[in-house]
Formats: C-alpha cells, sequence, structure tokens
C-alpha cells in the first residue's frame, strides 16, 4: 500500500492533474496488448527527467514497484504493472528534442510516437527504419525498452542498431548519461545494448539519441501468391539465400489474408494458400535488377501471380493489410494467442510446416504470417481463454513451437519481447549461468527489485 | 493478476492515434480503448458508476475515428451511447444539459426558446454580449436565428422549374430550420433546379442524436417515433416513388441512416420503415455528386483567374465515419472551374467541436479547433466549408475578427454562382 504520506509527497512533484488514484482511472493503465491485466495502485505522467528522478527516490526509498509505460501496445505483458504499484506513463513526455539530418541523429524524449517521429522526418526527406506493427502509436521509449522490430528490420536492422546514446534514472533516482551523437564511439561499455530491450526492469529511459537515415530514392513493393505454402517460404529462403536484400519480406498464409480481406475488403488474393509481400528500395537501378532476381525466384518456386504496387496509395494498401493483421485476428474470438519465435532463415519453411504440423495434431485453427526473410514468425491463433480444454491445446501446441524453434537454432522471440509470456521458456535458449549472469546485472543495478518486478528477471 | 476475455477489443491500441481527444491530452484514460475497458469493467461490477467514471465516458467527441479504424470490428459507437445512457441515468446531468435535451425533445418548446433567445438577443446588452462566452465562442460570434424558422418560411411541397424528373424528401434538421436558412433555401435551389419536387414533411423533429449522446434515449424515443412516421409514408405517395432522403447535416444523417434501424429494435418495434428510410438517406452534397448536377453550373467560356472562388474545406467526422462519404464534397468543389479549391493538410481531423463537447471541455476543444484554423488559414482561402452545422458553429465562432476567412455550408457557395456577386444570396 502507497500511504498517503507518500502520495503527497509525489503530487508535490507533479501537481493533481497528473497523478492519478482513482479507480476509474487506475483501471485503464492494468493493460495492455497482451491478455493479461493488473492494477496499479497509482499512476504518475511525468514530463522531465527530473520529476522522474524524484519520483525513482520516493520509490525506491519506501520500496514501491514502478512499471514504465508508453502507450501500452506491447504484446508480451510488458507494461502491466504485475506486482502492483506505480505505473509511469511516459505519453506526456513526448518531445522531439533535436533534429540534426547532416548529423544523422535526432535527439527524443521517450514519450515520442514512432510515426510522428517519421512525420517529423519526412521534409528532411530522412526516416528512423524501425516499424514495429504498433508504430501509429506505439512510443519510441517503448521501442526501446523491447529492442522492437518490423519488417523493414529485415534490411535495415532492429531498434538497438539505431540507438547512439541515452539517458536513463536509476531506481535509485540517479540520472546516467551514456553514448554520444556520434555513429562511431567505443568510449566505456556500450550501455545502450544494456537498457535496450530490457523491459524496463533495468532503469527508465527518459531520453534517446537515435541514428536516422536517408530516405532510398526508390521503393518497389510486389505481392506474390502460391497455391502452396511449401513453394511460398521456400521463395523466402531462396531469396535471402542468394544474396538478395529486400526491404522487407512478409508472408501470410491463405487464413491471414482471408482474415484480414474479411475485415479490410482491399482486394486481397483470397484463394492464394500463400502471399509474400516483398520490397525492395535504393537507387532505381538496383531496384529493378534486384527485382528480376526476385522474380525469377518466385517464378522458380511455382508463383501464380504476381502483382506490383503502381501507385503510393497501392502500396499503402498493402501494407495496411499486413499491418491490421493482429488486430483483424482479435476480431475472431475473445483472444489471441500470438507467437514470436524466430529462426535463421534458411529453416523458414521448415518452421512453417512445423508450425502447420503441430496446430494441426492438437485441432487448432492457425494463421501463420511471418516477417519471413529474418525468419521471424508470428503464427496466431484466435481462442477463447474461458474455453479451459481449447486454451490447454494452445498452450501444449505453443510450447512445442518454442521447443522446435529452439532446436533449430532459433530464439524466443524475435520483437515482441519476454515480459509475462514466456519467462518459462528462457532456459531452451540460455543456459543457467546466462540467466544468472542477468540477475546478476539486474541485482547490482535494481537492488531492491523494484524496476518492473515480476517479469522475466 | 487475473485474466480477462477482452470481447472483441482485442487492445491493440490503434484507435490512440485516430482519437483527437488522446492527441491533445496523450492519456490513456481519456482513449477509446480505456473506455471500452471501463465500460467492460463497469459491466462486470468490477467497477461501479462515479462522476470520474461519467467524466471519462463523456469526454469525448463521438467523431467515430475509433471505430472506423478498428481492425476488430469494434462497434465504439454504440458502446459508448449505451454507457452515457447508463451514466445519465445513475449519475444524473448538469443542468445546462438537461435543458438542451428537454428543449430539443419538443420542438414546440425549442420554438418557444428561440423567441426568446431572438428577444434575448435585442434585449442583452451589447457589452454583456460582447464579453460572455459558451465555451470558447463568444456569444457574438454565435450565429444569429432565423428570422423565421426554415420550414415555415417555405411551403411543404416545392415543385421544380421545369418537368419533374422525381421526388425527394428533405430532412431539414434543426440548425437549418432554427439558425442557417441559407443552408435550407441553397438546397431546395438546387434540388428544384435537378428537377426534383422536395417535399419537406411538415412534422419532422430533431433527429434525437443530441439526446442519444447525452443518454436520454427515454427523450430521444418520441422524437425517432415521428421521423420514422413523417418520412416513411407520405399521403398519396408509394415507398418507390421516393428518389431520396436528403439531409444538409451529416449528424441528422448519422441518426436517419445509422441510429434508428438499431434503436427500433431495442426499443422492441418494427424496424422495416426506418430500414426503408435509412437506405434512402443521402447527403445533399453527395446527391449533387451523384447527379452530375454541377455541369449545368459551368460556363461556356474558361473563368478568369481572378473570378474564382477561393475556399477550403473542413470534412466533418460523420459524414467521413458514418455516412461513409468522406471525399464527396471535395469532388464536387474540385470538378466546379469557378472555384478554386485549395485541400488543408489537416482537412479530415476533427475540429473539436462535437455537439455539446465544444461547450463541456472548452480547453481541449480549443487546442483542436486553434489548429484547424491556422491550417484552413494558411491555404488561402476566403470561404471555408463544412457540411456540418457544429462544425461551423465551433469553426466560426473560434475565430477572430482579424481573420478574413468566413464558414459556410457548400450548398450556399456552389448555389450561387454570380460571376459580380459572388457573395450574394438568393432565396427560392
Amino acid at each position: 500500500m502507497i500511504s498517503s504520506e507518500i502520495r503527497d509527497q509525489l503530487r508535490a512533484i507533479l501537481g493533481k492533474d497528473r497523478l492519478l488514484e482513482k479507480p476509474e482511472e487506475l483501471a485503464c493503465y492494468s493493460y495492455d496488448a497482451y491478455f493479461e491485466e493488473s492494477m496499479p495502485e497509482l499512476v504518475l505522467l511525468p514530463v522531465s527527467t527530473e520529476e522522474v528522478s524524484r519520483i525513482m527516490k520516493i520509490s525506491s526509498t519506501h520500496g514501491i514497484p514502478v512499471t514504465a509505460r508508453g502507450a501500452g501496445t506491447s504484446v508480451c505483458g510488458a507494461s502491466i504493472p504485475a506486482k502492483h504499484g506505480i505505473v509511469l506513463c511516459f505519453s506526456k513526455m513526448n518531445k522531439i528534442m533535436e533534429t540534426n539530418t547532416p548529423d544523422r541523429y535526432v535527439i527524443v524524449q521517450p514519450g515520442v510516437v514512432n510515426a510522428d517521429l517519421q512525420k517529423a522526418l519526412e521534409p528532411f526527406n530522412f526516416f528512423y527504419p524501425p516499424d514495429p506493427g504498433s508504430m501509429a502509436i506505439s512510443t519510441i521509449g517503448g521501442n526501446v525498452a523491447q529492442n522492437a522490430g518490423g519488417p523493414r528490420c529485415l534490411k535495415y536492422g532492429v531498434t538497438a542498431d539505431y540507438i547512439l546514446g541515452m539517458e536513463v534514472v536509476l531506481s535509485s533516482g540517479k540520472t546516467i548519461r551514456f553514448g554520444s551523437r556520434n555513429v562511431k564511439d567505443v568510449t566505456g561499455y556500450r550501455l545502450s545494448g544494456l537498457f535496450c530491450g530490457s523491459e524496463g526492469t533495468l532503469g527508465i529511459i527518459t531520453e534517446i539519441i537515435l541514428r536516422v537515415v536517408p530516405m532510398p530514392e526508390t521503393i518497389k513493393t510486389i505481392l506474390v501468391t502460391f497455391d502452396n505454402l511449401d513453394n511460398t517460404a521456400r521463395s523466402v529462403s531462396d531469396i535471402i539465400g542468394s544474396g538478395i536484400l529486400p526491404a522487407a519480406l512478409e508472408l501470410l498464409d491463405k487464413m491471414t489474408t482471408n482474415a484480414i480481406e474479411d475485415s479490410a475488403h482491399l482486394g486481397l488474393p483470397i484463394e492464394a494458400e500463400g502471399s509474400l509481400l516483398i520490397e525492395i528500395d535504393g537507387v532505381k537501378e538496383a531496384c529493378e535488377k534486384e527485382m528480376n532476381a526476385i522474380i525469377e525466384k518466385v517464378r522458380a518456386n511455382g508463383a501464380t501471380s504476381i502483382q506490383e504496387a503502381k501507385s503510393e496509395s497501392e502500396r499503402e494498401n498493402l501494407w495496411l493489410a499486413r499491418r491490421s493483421a493482429y488486430g483483424v485476428f482479435a476480431k475472431l474470438a475473445p483472444d489471441i494467442f500470438s507467437e514470436d519465435i524466430t529462426v535463421p532463415a534458411s529453416k523458414t519453411p521448415l518452421m512453417i510446416k512445423t508450425i502447420v504440423d503441430i496446430t494441426q495434431r492438437y485441432g487448432l485453427k492457425v494463421g501463420v504470417l511471418a516477417h519471413a526473410g529474418d525468419g521471424n514468425m508470428h503464427p496466431m491463433i484466435p481462442a477463447d481463454k474461458n474455453n479451459k480444454e481449447e486454451w490447454a491445446r494452445i498452450e501444449k501446441a505453443f510450447d512445442e513451437i518454442v521447443e522446435a524453434a529452439a532446436q533449430m537454432n532459433g530464439t524466443l522471440s524475435g520483437e515482441h519481447g519476454i515480459g509475462l509470456a514466456k519467462t518459462k521458456f528462457l532456459p531452451l535458449v540460455m543456459n543457467e549461468d546466462s540467466i544468472e549472469f542477468m540477475s546478476v546485472i539486474k541485482k547490482a543495478v535494481d537492488p531492491d527489485g523494484i524496476l518492473n518486478p515480476g517479469k522475466f528477471v | 493478476m487475473k485474466s480477462t476475455s477482452n470481447q472483441n477489443c482485442g487492445k491493440c491500441g490503434l484507435c490512440l492515434s485516430v482519437c483527437p481527444v488522446y492527441k491533445v491530452l496523450n492519456q490513456e484514460h481519456d482513449s477509446p480503448r480505456a473506455r471500452l475497458q471501463l465500460i467492460k469493467y463497469h459491466k462486470n461490477q468490477e467497477l461501479l458508476s462515479s462522476a470520474g467514471l461519467k467524466e471519462i465516458i463523456s469526454k469525448c467527441l463521438m467523431c467515430g475515428n475509433c471505430t472506423a479504424i478498428c481492425p476488430s470490428g469494434v462497434d465504439h459507437y454504440s458502446q459508448f451511447m449505451e454507457m452515457r445512457t447508463k451514466m445519465r441515468e445513475d449519475i444524473g446531468e448538469k443542468q445546462a444539459i438537461k435543458s438542451l435535451t428537454y428543449l430539443l425533445a419538443k420542438e414546440y418548446r425549442l420554438k418557444l426558446a428561440t423567441g426568446f433567445a431572438k428577444f434575448g438577443q435585442k434585449i442583452i446588452p451589447e457589452n454583456f454580449i460582447k464579453k460572455y462566452n459558451l465555451g470558447n465562442i463568444p456569444l457574438k460570434r454565435f450565429p444569429r436565428l432565423n428570422k423565421k424558422p426554415f420550414r415555415q418560411a417555405v411551403p411543404e411541397t416545392i415543385l421544380p422549374d421545369k418537368n419533374i424528373k422525381g421526388i425527394v424528401l428533405y430532412f431539414t434538421g434543426c440548425s437549418t430550420n432554427y439558425a442557417f436558412d441559407q443552408t435550407g433555401f441553397s438546397t431546395v435551389k438546387i434540388l428544384k433546379q435537378m428537377g426534383y419536387k422536395v417535399i419537406i414533411p411538415e412534422k419532422q423533429t430533431c433527429c434525437g442524436i443530441p439526446m442519444l449522446y447525452h443518454g436520454a434515449r427515454d427523450k430521444a424515443k418520441k422524437n425517432i417515433l415521428t421521423n420514422i412516421d413523417c418520412l416513411g409514408k407520405i399521403e398519396g405517395l408509394n415507398n418507390d416513388d421516393v428518389k431520396a432522403i436528403i439531409v444538409d447535416c451529416p449528424t441528422c444523417g448519422t441518426a436517419l441512416k445509422n441510429e434508428y434501424p438499431g434503436l427500433l429494435k431495442t426499443f422492441g418495434q418494427d424496424d422495416s420503415a426506418a430500414r426503408e428510410i435509412s437506405s434512402k438517406v443521402i447527403d445533399i452534397m453527395s446527391f449533387v455528386l451523384q447527379e452530375s448536377w454541377q455541369m449545368e453550373l459551368s460556363g461556356s467560356s474558361e473563368p478568369i483567374e481572378s473570378d474564382k472562388i477561393k475556399v477550403t474545406y473542413h470534412l466533418p467526422c460523420h459524414l467521413k465515419n458514418s455516412m461513409k462519404a468522406p471525399h464527396n464534397t471535395e469532388k464536387v468543389l474540385n470538378s466546379i472551374d469557378w472555384i478554386e479549391y485549395t485541400r488543408a493538410v489537416d482537412v479530415d481531423e476533427c475540429c473539436g467541436g462535437g455537439g455539446t463537447f465544444f461547450y463541456e471541455y472548452p480547453e481541449i476543444s480549443k487546442k483542436i479547433v486553434d489548429k484547424k484554423i491556422v491550417n484552413a488559414k494558411n491555404t488561402g482561402a476566403h470561404i471555408w466549408l463544412t457540411d456540418c452545422p457544429v462544425c461551423r458553429i465551433n469553426l466560426s465562432g473560434n475565430l477572430q475578427e482579424k481573420d478574413n476567412i468566413i464558414v459556410k455550408h457548400p450548398v450556399e457557395v456552389i448555389c450561387n454562382y454570380q460571376p459580380e456577386n459572388n457573395n450574394g444570396s438568393d432565396k427560392v
């Protein structure tokens, strides 16, 4: 319980409007896009590093759990306050502090929405490559804490590859800064790699220096269909294996395409067993050459149709289809069980086949969706968590899928994170000493365990 | 820790990205996703009715952006309306809002009140009018009331000048009837020129949306039944004789087109007449587009650049999300050669009016509308068109005296082509 004295101290920092304690307000911070919920005791909406530092001093003095939250779009429950306490919501700390395209960096507060950053960079003809499915609303702070990915990370790399520097408030309330405005910087440990992906368990990120890159001159996007899912997957490993590097290479199976089409009416090929959304970007001549090579590969694998986006709006339409997949599955049943296992690209065909086999064996409907080019799978099962028997089958099936991925030298999560969802699977990909090493770091940095407790470490 | 089924909301958060209120306040508890969650908790009795809960549910423009973008097909709109009814029952309503729903529920009361209001506009001391604001809007920037309610100023049946091409019904809405009669005269003029016999059923009354938004479903019911009755069957006419039911207000259109059939079901009544009406409802600008009427307007010679009327446009949320006619008015404007239409960068973003939202939450509304005004002025237009009377009051009311731009309904411009006198108005 947080005492009224502590509440008064916090109120003195934030004012009454940015401290929430009524039940109807607290309830709005008990969830994210994962399917569990847990009520916070207090929600604070800071607007400056100094406020965060003062809040953390009070929290650590009294051992109050603190869970950071951006837009609450985590699909692994990373921003759910599992042990209650304080939710520190960064949606109001959302300024772009500096845009410097000649030196190719921006400095942002954690609450800046990914899409707003993209919009701000557009006039300079620059962009920030990581593009998680939630980018329309998810925050850079959340993207960094989860090391978010996205379709075009195949070519451009993930969030961690774009962090030049950071400001972090530690659980003690001390503020540390590391990294710089320079792409090359080997001054001390590369601490951004530690905090990026730490899911709010090591510190509270209050400012980020991000690398940004110029927009490509040309973008070409095609939708290819197949009458067989194996051929679809084999095209992926053929393209990647041949040395072509598309900006994005997305795979959708029949169930996914149909679910999206039912909802959005975009004119998708509903008869196709498998579809690939392929995008390449760069200099025009190079794009043409690469596109020809890709078309050759998909034809060799029996592509039944190839449709090129002829305008920006057609391209938008194709991506809209892809991006709406998660929400569309939510329409099919009360809950969605979604996965994020990732395997080396050459294993994509085998992994997809394995997913289909396992789910069939358990009598489950599955939609297979994947950032296939980097082996990042998103099989989704529409389900009802209240149906205990079905839910048990789903959990078993997913246990097997995760184990299969681990055996293929894959990993538990490509971009969603561990959060509440996957702690139990850690031993599949990390030995005991490695897991213990994470605990050593956690204890050193957050000795009282107040930062996002109840999560993977 | 508990886990809960989330009905059909996947909690993906996409709705936050299009919610005008969230964009201003940047706090989850003022987002569509949060309202859905709260409605769920309230239903499960995990959360009780309170003034705070009512506030969160009310702090919404009912623009429908969330419903339009939701990939899971959640009908936020209906859930919010239902919850507003519950909140009104459990918590009650502010006096000002109560008076409004009371007035709108009975046309004669409204007539009486406008009588007083008009009287008021004359006897209230000038310095009081200068100082006093309703929300952000100074009283002096509210529309002057019509000299005579529009529906009394025109006959119930109006014949075209030439051969009768067909028959349309015209649902005028309260705003045209009491404040913006020029919209009504222009609409009738256009319909007549198209060759339609226009019937303006005398018994029609407030569509009921203002009451519904404030949770007064019981008060709205009588209006709804009256409207269905007078639009559903016209003496001496078969249903097939009526080509369309024209609205000049997208919110009235939303009521007739989207809300009535479902509401009749909740009243436990036959919804066939409501569905028939729903299928015929169309906003006047979409009708203009459908009939390609503007062709008759274009002169034979190329208009001189300096003669062109410079306009910009604000797309009302209900036209975009509920009537699902987001591009029609712009298409018409672009097709008329004596109109120079410049698109504002945020043409399709909510203006922050939202029925009585501008009055209940002036600070939020102000932030939304001021951005719209800057972008509209940046187009260089002198006339700012919008189909919705509440948007019109809100946009116009928040303009400053020095702003060289006036707000009008699109019909008022397109029906008025007079090269020597662009702003001239004439009546039917």
